[in-house]
């Protein structure tokens, strides 16, 4: 026989228990971290879009509102964006070193990725070490290296674009080997055997099933080499020639260092916005690519029922 | 299936260009810290046979890193720095990155997705947003004057330890928090309900089992922003005008381009990694232990 | 066109310091369904990535129709692979995931059509063309692997344990498929499987494999009846493995003593008398009433679990020596006469036990296996 058990009375709590539930609440998320984390954000994101707002302030000051206006981007004659010299510039230089980077480290980095994902022998350790060493190396090591270098040992090389270029395809070199290596290994050898299997010679197998395969991973990997080269400012500081040679990051950071206008507020947040559409379209590319292996989970489980028809 | 040589083959362009661009320009490091200086041009000459090498300028910038010596107090002022600003990044970001792993449900995909916007935000807007926010007129001071809880506007941006500090860890915190909450993640629910289940309190089995568990990546972490933070040189210029707050990085700055004395420069960089590299060792030396660890239990 | 007949003589194969397949010779005729059977680690996907070519023997060869084809790159096989996991192309769709092969060939357009036609037809897929791979299930994507290998008119098929990804259900339904297919093409196909049971369903022939070495060939009643070895017996089924003395023969027979009773065993050889491995399967061991031991070759044990397994009852008996055995008795509708600690005499009939070379067990391979 089952039986039912007894309703027992609810015990009444205290107000600090009250709190402290309330605060920590076991069943369910503790609000402590709800509020750390949201708060973390806001002031993550905040101050950023408070900048971003003033880049669109009609006066010339960043601490004080006093209307909405685009001057700073092509309407002030002579400091908006547009219209400075060395602004205009520098958005040119962030972009030409930025597109060179990309076309220069991306085939690089695709192939030492598959070199080094495939290489069995003995020289394949240490030539993996050497890729590392790029990710953990700060900034102003790679700085004074490349300076030095380019000052005592490759003396043809002066400071300048070649300079920069040279110094923004070394560190990038290794995003994209961890980018593309990591899509390959999920990838596996099981698709150029297959293909070779039906008679795809080894050329065959690497440019009709690998690549079509490991296109996603190329194609995210140049939008981050992209998005690195343009916020890239150790690196093309040191190897910068002088004010023609200047990026944006390095315009924002004497104009944050001396005098900075909205227009250096306008500048920063085009930048943003040049990152952020090209890791969309990354993204998006990326998405489209891999249409066909997202749906697996969902579709073996429904047509595994209408399959005994 | 492949030619044997495919695959180095592959591997040799990007390997040639790192030892070329990466190892030799190391080299050129260590063989202008190890070299002498033309005293007619006070231009560095370096020396390349390491039998040849020449530690006078070496030793006399070490010398300048003993107590009572001119880096002295900068070394130790970026130790400090550092260490304050790793805490205060794990201080945050620990409980930021657990919420996230563990708690946030329907919310997760927007924390991730504002999680990673830093990432592509450069470096210098976020510190050009502070920069304006601490104006003398900017929202910091008027907000902070509105509510009283400061007589005056104060003076944030001339040199400030505090800012420096503050503007270290809203810079790196977000290459913290990720890779956390990559770790956190990993680890499986099903360890935390059998402590709960055996009798732990949220908090004892948070502590005996959630932080020991999630231990590889804070190290890992801690790791991927005290190495840059050494040689951070740009965040002291921009949010503080004053010398008395550079840091290391500064002082190499200074003497590639402030003085005649790049050889210094370059002996400061050495020590540096040296420094850095005694650091990573003991990272990888951790790992290595705490792997083999698990594997003998 | 080729008659697929394979022919492995002395294959050998060393990873670093394992020796993954260890001298192996395999005569498989054409048009043969031929099952490579083994636990993992046992060599016998070595074996068929090496016929395949995705691996290079350390030494021996690999007749293909007479034709050493040890040394060709896969490309240049005239053998065809469905793999584990399928690997259907995933950036393609069913139509061109199966005309990969013929346009790797050059064939014209036309021709490559109506082939794809055919294979998709042979495997019932007709209609999913422009279906990409994720889009399938489980069972449907081995369709089309089969009919990406089999459009090319492969003279061998190598299948590597193609049913595991799938449930049981569905496993059984595409055995029987497999086999009626294997019969209608005709070409020879190397099955491999850990799964005995599918094998002995399936195959014409089964080489049983551990440690890299065949331990037997023979068609599914040979290694199923008349197992050659211990670990043959122990793979496939229930074994009832004891161990035993030989003390003699008895004409054709041999005389064994397991415990204190001598038994006559009628199947089996052993070279000299000493220790040896008996084996007699469940479902041959007769159960008798309780009794003083009258008759020969019967012992005395005691029930020690009777389980339902739905069309028949196995029942665990404890021997007197200590050995345990398992009988299988069909489930007729009438009553068991046995219950669960009940004493039971069991009758082994002398035509139904098997002596066998006392060498490694089971066990002893998979200690190996570390």
């Amino acid at each position: 026989m089952t039986t039912v058990a007894e309703r027992q009375a609810a015990p009444s709590l205290s107000t600090w228990e009250r709190v402290r539930g309330w605060v920590t609440n076991p069943w369910g998320r503790p609000r402590f971290l709800v509020l750390v984390t949201w708060g973390y954000m806001i002031w993550a994101i905040v101050p950023v879009l408070i900048a971003i707002q003033f880049s669109f302030n009609a006066s010339r000051s960043r601490t004080t509102w006093a209307g909405f206006s685009t001057r700073w981007y092509w309407g002030d004659p002579v400091d908006s964006v547009w219209n400075d010299p060395g602004l205009r510039h520098s958005l040119e230089q962030s972009l030409k070193l930025a597109g060179a980077d990309v076309l220069i480290a991306t085939p690089i980095g695709v192939l030492l990725a598959l070199g080094l994902a495939r290489w069995r022998g003995r020289g394949s350790r240490p030539a993996n070490f050497l890729m590392l060493f790029p990710l953990v190396t700060p900034e102003i090591v790679m700085g004074v290296s490349l300076l030095l270098v380019f000052s005592h040992v490759f003396t043809f090389v002066h400071t300048g674009t070649l300079a920069q270029i040279l110094g923004h395809v070394t560190f990038s070199i290794s995003y994209v080997v961890v980018i593309v290596r990591g899509r390959l290994f999920s990838i596996g050898r099981q698709y150029e055997e297959a293909a070779a299997d039906l008679g795809a010679s080894p050329t065959s197998a690497l440019t009709r099933v690998l690549l079509p395969l490991l296109a996603p991973a190329i194609v995210a990997s140049a939008a981050i080499v992209f998005a690195i080269s343009i916020d890239d400012f150790v690196i093309s500081q040191w190897l910068s020639s002088g004010e023609d040679t200047d990026t944006v990051p390095i315009q924002i950071y004497s104009a944050t260092r001396g005098a900075p206008l909205p227009s250096t507020n306008a500048i920063a947040t085009i930048m943003l916005l040049v990152t952020f559409v090209s890791i969309l379209l990354a993204f998006l590319v990326w998405r489209v690519f891999t249409r066909g292996e997202r749906r697996a989970a969902q579709s073996t489980a429904e047509s595994m029922g209408a399959f005994t028809v | 299936m492949y030619r044997r040589w495919l695959w180095p083959g592959f591997a040799l362009p990007g390997t040639l260009w790192l030892i070329l661009l990466f190892l030799v320009p190391f080299y050129a490091v260590l063989a202008v810290a190890f070299g002498t200086v033309d005293p007619i041009l006070q231009q560095p000459v370096p020396i390349w046979n390491p039998l040849e090498w020449n530690v006078g300028w070496m030793t006399e910038t070490l010398s300048r890193f003993a107590p009572g010596g001119t880096f002295y107090g900068v070394a130790i002022r970026t130790i400090v720095y550092v260490v304050v600003s790793l805490a205060l990044c794990l201080l945050i970001g620990y409980p930021v990155a657990y919420y996230i792993s563990r708690h946030a449900g329907r919310t997760k995909n927007v924390l991730l997705i504002l999680l990673i916007l830093p990432f592509w935000i450069s470096y210098l807007m976020r510190m050009l947003a502070w920069v304006n926010l601490l104006a003398p007129d900017g929202y910091v001071n008027r907000f902070l004057t509105f509510t009283h809880l400061l007589g005056e506007p104060r003076d944030w941006l001339g040199g400030a330890p505090s800012t420096v500090i503050l503007a270290l860890v809203y810079g790196y915190i977000p290459y913290l928090i990720l890779p956390l909450y990559a770790a956190l993640d990993r680890i499986d629910r099903s360890h935390l309900e059998a402590a709960r289940d055996l009798g732990a309190s949220p908090l004892r089995a948070f502590l005996h089992v959630t932080l020991p568990l999630s231990k590889a990546g804070i190290l890992g972490g801690a790791v991927l922003i005290t190495l840059p933070m050494f040689g951070d040189y740009y965040t002291p210029n921009l949010v503080s005008g004053a010398p008395a707050t550079s840091m290391i990085g500064n002082q190499i700055d200074l003497y590639f381009h402030g003085g005649p004395q790049p050889t210094i420069g370059a002996a400061i960089t050495v020590l540096l990694a040296a420094f850095l590299t005694v650091l990573m060792a003991y990272y990888m030396w951790t790992i290595h232990r705490a792997t083999h660890e698990v594997r003998d239990v | 066109m080729a008659r697929g007949e394979i022919q492995l003589l002395d294959l050998t194969k060393v990873f670093e310091d394992v020796t993954a397949v260890d001298h192996v010779d395999i005569d498989i005729p054409a048009g043969e369904f031929f099952s490579l059977l083994g636990p993992s680690g046992c060599g016998k996907t070595t074996t068929l990535r090496m016929v395949a070519g995705f691996e290079q023997p350390t030494s021996g060869r690999i007749l293909l129709d007479g034709a050493d084809v040890a040394y060709t790159p896969p490309h240049k096989r005239n053998v065809n692979t469905v793999f584990q996991n399928y690997a259907l192309f995933p950036h393609l769709n069913v139509f061109d995931n199966v005309a990969f092969g013929l346009r790797r060939a050059k064939r014209p357009k036309d021709e490559v059509r109506e082939r794809v036609g055919r294979a998709l037809e042979l495997v019932q897929l007709t209609g999913l063309e422009k279906r990409k791979s994720a889009q399938l299930s489980g069972g449907q994507q081995q369709r089309v692997a089969l009919a990406r290998a089999l459009v090319l008119n492969p003279a061998v098929l190598l299948l590597d344990e193609p049913l595991g990804a799938l449930d049981a259900k569905l496993r059984k339904e595409l055995q029987l498929e497999l086999k009626a297919l294997q019969q209608e093409v005709g070409i020879t196909f190397v099955y491999v499987t850990h799964d005995q049971e599918e094998a002995l369903t399936m195959s014409d022939r089964i080489a049983v494999m551990a440690n890299g070495q065949v331990e037997q060939i023979g068609t599914p009643k040979d290694v199923y009846e008349e197992s050659a070895t211990v670990f043959v017996a122990d793979f496939l089924g229930v074994s009832n493995l004891m161990d035993g003395e030989v003390t003699g023969r008895d004409g054709t027979a041999l005389r064994v003593r397991v415990g204190e009773v001598e038994l006559r065993a009628e199947r089996g050889e052993v070279a000299t008398t000493g220790p040896a491995k008996v084996v007699i399967r469940p479902e041959r061991i007769e159960l008798e009433a309780y009794g003083e031991n009258g008759a020969a070759n019967r012992l005395p044990g005691m029930v020690e679990r009777v389980v339902y397994v739905g069309a028949a009852q196995q029942l665990v008996i404890r021997l007197a020596t200590g050995e345990q055995l398992q009988a299988l008795v069909q489930n007729d509708g009438a009553p068991l006469e046995w219950e669960q600690g009940t004493p039971v005499r069991v009758h082994l009939p002398p035509s139904a036990l098997r002596v066998l070379e006392l060498r490694q067990a089971l066990a002893d391979t998979t200690a190996d296996e570390g």
